[in-house]
């Protein structure tokens, strides 16, 4: 643990995506003035004592706006995440121990799914089912079942070459218990790794949907309908744009420089326990 | 005057010392052989004397070439590598460039060394290395390993070095190959008059190839000095352990070997699709073609072949991980083709692996892994299992204990003792067993091996060994059989065998035997 901590970006990485959440969870309990209340007088007003970043055109206080905002685009991406994980890696377990017709099925399914673009699904959700957080989690979340299945199965494909797989399968382990056993506490590290991942793409996603209306509505808040509220305002008061903007820029880098210094960290230990084996 | 002189050197990474203090010099011409086993310190002394230490290394002491202690600046150390240091690897798939020609690579180590000329040399240096101008068309990977190693070897020579480090240059090829290149390693030093720093676990290919040796053990130099007096009277107590593993001599214990066969395989074939179009698919390869034998009840059954000649194949439809395209087999009567092997039976049979390191998954216990193949017999009660798993460990030798432990907390040799464990755990009747020692550390090879001939005494066991290393098999089995391109060849008594084989290959095979040292 300590030899993970040792690595700066991974440090700075967690580091800010924990003051995020912990922003983001605080908001459930207390912002310092309610998300819901409306000054039209007290409207635009720049940093101050009172409202650290400002008020938006209602007169809202931005910082309880971002961190409530924050937390719904936690919420969406994390529970995108889980949908991802929760179906593509099992769908990619099955398709490394199973082969044949079951790994064909899986791998054109996923092609099938990336050739949507997320967007166009999103509009298509949104027809059927209406606007909403919900959708948003929904149409990320499929998006995310096509790339936890393919890091699952590559995890998985060179795994199963090694020898304890074939002693289990001597042993009498059928392939679901193969997979559960012996591939999936092995690739778990890919699997954090790309979780990281995705959590950032999916927190861009849900910002980019609720911009352009599809995800979060009204009275909730998220970072992306900040976006939204504050672009016809723009030229007049930037300001309304840009905290909401680099907010989502900086939770997105906090969680890409912890993916990369997990990648980087859990890299290094793999090589080190092979050091016997090479010396 | 020495040609390198390598004095007080350590190498350490942060507080772990990995070589300490070493000190031995090598003479212009001379062969100079470094041994050790894994984890000795071996392959970082040769890197630190190509300058090729990996980051975070700390160095201290003197490297000398000619007087000269090594430049500092990487530029500089680059060019002496290129001019006057040459290296081959262990590995050569992965140190050649996969989508050169071996024509262009030997060309570039040629250039980089400044010399214009370069396509007028390759065609010498193919030939210097025994390969024809046509392997010179071709790409690494449609080369065998011991061609490899030889373009290896002749994009070393490209620069015409001084000093040739050969680290492990033939542990990753089979036997016949292995004798091939140390023999050309060897001619072309002296016809070169080049030193060479020959470095390897096998003391048999040093004995073969070097005047003086150097043998390491955890970091330390233990004994330095004339190859043939350290062969002939170690001093360390090390080293005559050592010396004392190198030779087999187990053979001979009275074993009951019944009438009553229990294995029998009739005619098994093992064809795989190659590639090519649907309707113009190209002729499948026979792994194994038409395998004929049985196995008696207690014998110790070796099979022998090159790599890639089907043995591992075999073995896998044998304890039923993969399916017989024709033909089938018989344990203890009961008929199957591989993969259909019933589980009442698959308790009867167990494998042990090659790889004492990938055949442990490191997220269980020992324990855990070793009760797997439990599952095979139904009805066992929780303490049954604990006894059972307590019994296997305790025969190979090991603490109940180490049963709570994760596999990385083992050296390869107890990895190997309890991969055995876990084959017996089922009381099984039949071991097979690929190449069981040939990924361990020589000291502990003569460990393992009495092992298993003991476990065989007492659990009455029988054995089907696959290998290609002879004088393993002449220690252990008592019949051979020969195996080439999916067939097998010829069968024997390995005394009778190995003193007068009948076939190309057998002869082949026992030609390439190292001689015994001292």
């Amino acid at each position: 643990m300590r030899k993970l901590l040792a690595h700066p970006s991974l440090t700075i990485g967690l580091g800010a995506t924990a003051i995020f959440v912990a922003l983001a969870l605080l908001s459930l309990v207390w912002t310092p003035f309610p998300i819901d209340q409306i000054d039209v007088p007290r409207r635009f007003l720049g940093p101050s004592a009172e409202h650290w970043l400002g008020t938006d055109n209602l007169g809202r206080d931005m910082l309880s706006l971002v961190m409530a905002g924050a937390w719904t685009s936690f919420l969406v991406a994390a529970i995108a995440v889980v949908i991802g994980i929760g179906v593509g890696v099992p769908l990619g377990l099955a398709a490394a121990t199973w082969g044949g017709p079951v790994e064909w099925l899986v791998l054109r399914l996923s092609d099938f799914i990336f050739a949507f673009p997320s967007v166009v699904l999103a509009i298509l959700i949104t027809t059927l089912i209406g606007p909403g957080a919900t959708n948003a989690v929904i149409a990320i979340g499929i998006f995310n079942i096509p790339v936890f299945a393919r890091v699952a199965r590559g995890g998985a494909m060179s795994i199963a070459t090694l020898d304890y797989v074939a002693a289990g399968r001597l042993a009498g382990l059928n392939n679901a218990q193969i997979a559960w056993r012996h591939l999936l506490p092995n690739i778990m590290s890919l699997l954090i790794v790309q979780g990281t991942i995705q959590m950032s793409l999916g927190i861009l996603g849900e910002a980019g949907l609720s911009y352009i209306g599809l995800g979060t509505q009204r009275p909730a808040t998220s970072l992306g309908l900040m976006l939204r509220d504050a672009q016809g305002l723009f030229l007049l008061h930037p300001w309304l744009s840009i905290v909401p903007g680099l907010a989502i820029v900086l939770i997105v880098i906090a969680l890409n420089l912890a993916g990369d210094g997990l990648r980087d960290a859990i890299d290094p230990k793999l090589r080190q326990e092979n050091a016997n084996a090479l010396a | 005057m020495p040609l390198l002189d390598v004095s007080g050197l350590t190498i350490a990474f942060g507080s772990s010392e990995v070589v300490s203090d070493i000190s031995f010099a090598v003479g212009a011409g001379e062969r100079f052989g470094i041994i050790g086993e894994s984890g000795s310190g071996k392959t970082l002394t040769s890197l630190a004397i190509a300058g090729l230490l990996p980051d975070g290394a700390q160095v201290s002491g003197s490297i000398k070439l000619d007087e000269m202690p090594l430049p500092a600046s990487e530029k500089a150390m680059a060019r002496l590598r290129g001019q006057r240091i040459g290296m081959v690897f262990q590995e050569p798939m992965t140190a050649l460039n996969p989508l050169m020609r071996v024509n262009a690579q030997i060309e570039e180590a040629i250039e980089l060394n400044g010399n214009s000329s370069a396509k007028m040399d390759v065609p010498h240096l193919l030939a210097e290395v025994g390969l024809e101008l046509r392997h010179g068309e071709r790409y690494p990977h449609q080369l065998s390993g011991g061609q490899r190693q030889r373009v290896m070897i002749a994009m070393a020579l490209a620069s015409q070095p001084d000093l040739l480090i050969a680290d492990e240059p033939t542990s990753a090829l089979d036997l016949i190959t292995q004798r091939k290149v140390l023999d050309l390693i060897a001619e072309i030093c002296s016809r070169r008059h080049m030193a060479l720093l020959f470095i390897s676990h096998d003391l048999k290919a040093v004995a073969r190839l070097c005047t003086r040796v150097a043998v390491m053990h955890r970091g330390q130099l233990v004994e330095t000095g004339p190859a043939t007096e350290v062969f002939a009277a170690p001093k360390e107590a090390y080293t005559q352990k050592l010396v004392a593993a190198s030779r087999f001599d187990l053979r001979a214990q009275d074993r009951a070997v019944s009438d009553e066969t229990l294995l029998s395989v009739d005619g098994i074939t093992r064809e795989y699709r190659q590639g090519g179009m649907l309707f113009w698919a190209e002729r499948p390869l026979r792994a194994v073609d038409d395998a004929r034998f049985a196995v008696r009840q207690g014998e110790c059954l070796a099979l022998v072949g090159p790599s890639g000649c089907g043995k591992t194949t075999l073995a896998k439809m044998i304890v039923g991980l993969d399916r017989a395209s024709s033909g089938a087999m018989q344990l203890e009567g009961i008929t199957y083709h591989g993969s259909d092997l019933p589980s009442a039976l698959r308790r009867d049979m167990s494998l042990v692996f090659q790889d004492p390191f990938g055949s442990f998954n490191p997220r269980l216990t020992i324990g855990a892994s070793l009760g797997e193949p439990l599952r095979l017999e139904t009805g066992l009660a929780a303490d049954q299992v604990r006894a059972r798993l307590v019994e296997a460990v305790e025969a190979v030798g090991l603490h109940a204990d180490m049963l709570e432990r994760y596999p990385h907390e083992f050296s390869g040799g107890q990895r190997q003792r309890l991969a055995i464990a876990r084959a017996l755990v089922t009381r099984p009747k039949l071991l097979v067993l690929d190449e069981p020692v040939s990924a361990l550390d020589v000291s502990v090879r003569g460990e393992v091996l009495a092992l298993l001939s003991r476990l065989q005494k007492d659990f009455a066991l029988t054995y089907l060994i696959i290998s290609h290393d002879l004088d393993m098999v002449a220690a252990m089995a008592d019949r051979v059989l020969v195996m080439e391109a999916g067939r097998i060849i010829e069968e024997g008594r390995p005394e009778q065998l190995f003193a007068a084989p009948q076939q190309k290959l057998t002869r082949d095979l026992v030609a390439a035997r190292l001689p015994d040292i001292s």
